[in-house]
């Protein structure tokens, strides 16, 4: 009878403890990758692990999947680590948004490797990486550094990226080789860092704001420090960092300073990185709230509240302009075209699904990846959705 | 039903735990909070586990004589069971009586799991997730996000050197050894003795797949846990009496 007992309560820590591992306690990365548009072209990686190109015009027509050579889809998996639940590889999580560089896509992965790939070879299908193509992978062979979650940053034939191992990378764009290194900047980066006239700022989970040289990486004598970490990637705009605390508040630092131009109180964390437009800062908050500061004073100039319409929603991925509109999507599926003059609702679209990505405009369309995996072109002008596209296609 | 547990059991032990972490030294903030949690813990259900080890205690005094019973009683098993309950009652002891307790700690323990779980925020999402239960105020916004470093662990990733698993799997077998009866039927000897070697080995593989910072509350737990009996029980129990019992010209005797 003991034993039956015993047994069963094994049998039941069994049960929970698997459970709580592959189903419930912490989630799996997935990855929320943003949209780039480059040559009419829509760079993008997908839920289940894709970097893919998109032609919109040739989605809106409904053509198959790929309708030419600018379309292609580049799958990479990743050995499972220890005993798994699963298969023994797994698809790729990307969080960050790809950067073109004369064509090619370059895009940090999740799982610590960096790829710059050509559309060239991609569209052949050829093994990865093509070198003569200008295709590499960092580090190479099966080699990987820790978690990235930030997007690359290129510029003069440099590639910057931030790590979770608290260094910011440089790579040589053509090779893939490694320029330098920078010191461990405190704990994880899961930053876009910023780039300056050949300084890079960098917001850390630690509470600083750091000024590396984007020639050898050396920490610049300039830093920001806060009791608080920065939850939100850096954004730049004058002289004046704009990011968001785990304190729920959005700092605007100008640099040089050691204390900040202003603080603003949200009603929750500052998780995207706000945008800044003719003196007016436009910061989303998981309050569901999205804040119009002016970028001098941190005075609210309107703040428009999308649980109005939807319960509890929150705002995870960074607005964007179309024109006079300010283009914001919530966690709940909600897209909220608003008037960036007084933070008036102009139209509404529901895509249904929960949007963590960044947001992407072309020709006054605005692209969205939402968690169901699949690719929208939103026209937020007639307020509708244009067209959809499955990104499970193989 | 997911937000009242949330509400009463999750959050709390999860803002208790980022709370706590705060007020640590940063270099070992989280593993400190998960052993200081634990303890706390142990201590608020130490009237329950007390109960739920003076039933244990109760139910193995009356194995003899319920081995005489059995022996007695054997083959007619509604005599058996009349006896039994005779037994019980004299005794004063419910048969069931040591698993309530067990069963009022259990969501503790598994809101304590899932707080571990969620304040490691190993990805983004598990980050934004964790937004979704915390409190306000300084003290939970000051600490995040934990530093997951702990000694030579890193606590959101499983322990590559095995050590863990090692002390764990052996705090868990001296844990059993010292509250498992030796049963007198030699039919029982084998189960009882692959059921003691197999819960060890069991969490033993689970710390290789979870995050390290599980398992260091389970050894948390299982070091508590075997400080309580050898201070209730007054010793190592069955643990000693075990070992005792193979020594030469001791066979079949209990120690005392």
């Amino acid at each position: 009878m003991k034993n039956k007992i015993l047994i069963c309560i094994g049998f039941f820590c069994f049960l929970v403890l698997t459970s709580g591992g592959c189903v419930g306690g912490q989630q799996k990365p997935v990855g929320f990758s943003g949209i780039t548009a480059y040559d009419e072209i829509l760079y993008l990686g997908s839920v289940d692990g894709k970097i893919m190109a998109v032609d919109p015009a040739a989605r809106k027509e409904d053509l198959p999947f790929p309708s030419s050579t600018a379309e292609w889809s580049f799958s990479y998996t990743v050995p499972s680590k220890g005993i798994s639940c699963g298969s023994s590889s797994v698809p790729i999580a990307i969080y960050g948004t790809p950067a073109v560089i004369d064509g090619s896509v370059c895009i940090g992965i999740y799982e610590g490797k960096v790829f710059m790939i050509s559309p060239e070879a991609r569209s052949q299908n050829l093994d990865f990486p093509q070198a003569r193509s200008g295709e590499w992978a960092y580090p190479k062979a099966d080699d990987v550094i820790e978690r990235i979650v930030g997007s690359p940053v290129v510029a003069d034939g440099t590639v910057y990226i931030c790590c979770s191992d608290g260094r910011v990378y440089a790579l040589d764009t053509t090779y893939g080789d490694e320029k330098w290194k920078s010191e461990p900047l405190g704990e994880k980066l899961w930053v876009t860092p910023v780039l300056r006239e050949q300084t890079l700022y960098v917001s850390a989970f630690d509470g600083h704001i750091y000024a590396l040289s984007a020639k050898d990486g050396s920490l610049l004598p300039w830093d920001f420090e806060s009791e608080v970490g920065f939850v939100s990637s850096p954004v730049l705009y004058d002289d004046t960092i704009f990011v968001g605390s785990f304190d729920r508040s959005l700092y605007a630092i100008k640099i040089g300073d050691d204390k900040p131009l202003w603080t603003f109180p949200g009603g929750y964390w500052f998780w995207a990185a706000p945008v800044v437009k003719d003196g007016v800062v436009y910061a989303g908050c998981l309050d569901g709230k999205v804040y119009a500061l002016d970028s001098k004073a941190g005075n609210v100039l309107w703040e428009f509240d999308t649980k109005k319409y939807i319960e509890d929603d929150r705002i995870v991925s960074s607005p964007v302009f179309v024109d006079d509109l300010l283009v914001v999507a919530c966690e709940s599926g909600e897209v909220y075209a608003i008037n960036i003059a007084d933070g008036m609702l102009v139209n509404k679209v529901s895509i249904g699904h929960p949007i963590r990505s960044s947001l992407c405009v072309q020709d006054d369309i605005v692209y969205i990846r939402s968690q169901d995996n699949y690719l929208y072109a939103v026209d937020v002008a007639k307020g509708k959705i244009d067209w959809e596209f499955p990104l499970t296609i193989e | 039903m997911p937000n009242l547990w949330n509400l009463i059991i999750q959050d709390p032990i999860l803002n208790g735990l980022i709370a706590l972490s705060s007020i640590l030294p940063k270099e070992v903030q989280f593993g400190l909070a998960i052993i200081i949690l634990t303890i706390i813990v142990r201590l608020i259900l130490t009237p329950v586990t007390l109960r739920q080890l003076k039933s244990t205690k109760a139910m193995q005094d009356m194995q003899p004589k319920m081995q005489e019973l059995q022996k007695k009683y054997g083959k007619n098993k509604q005599k058996l069971q009349q006896e039994t309950m005779k037994l019980y009652k004299e005794a004063g002891v419910n048969p069931i009586g040591c698993m309530w307790p067990m069963l009022i700690q259990f969501p503790v323990w598994i809101g304590l799991y899932q707080s571990i779980m969620k304040a490691l925020a190993t990805t983004p999402e598990n980050l934004l997730d964790l937004s979704r239960h915390l409190y306000s105020g300084e003290i939970i916004s000051r600490a995040l996000p934990l530093n997951s470093h702990f000694l030579w662990l890193d606590l959101s990733q499983p322990d590559s050197t095995m050590i863990l698993a090692v002390l764990v799997g052996v705090s868990m077998w001296v844990q059993q050894k010292m509250t498992t009866a030796p049963p007198a039927d030699p039919r029982q000897q084998s189960t009882s003795g692959m059921m003691t070697i197999m819960m060890p080995f069991m969490f033993g593989i689970f710390c290789m797949m979870f995050p390290s910072g599980l398992p260091l509350f389970w050894l948390a737990s299982n070091i508590i846990g075997i400080a309580t009996q050898y201070v209730v029980t007054g010793g190592w129990g069955y643990l000693r009496r075990t070992s005792t019992q193979t020594e030469p010209g001791r066979t079949g005797k209990r120690a005392r």
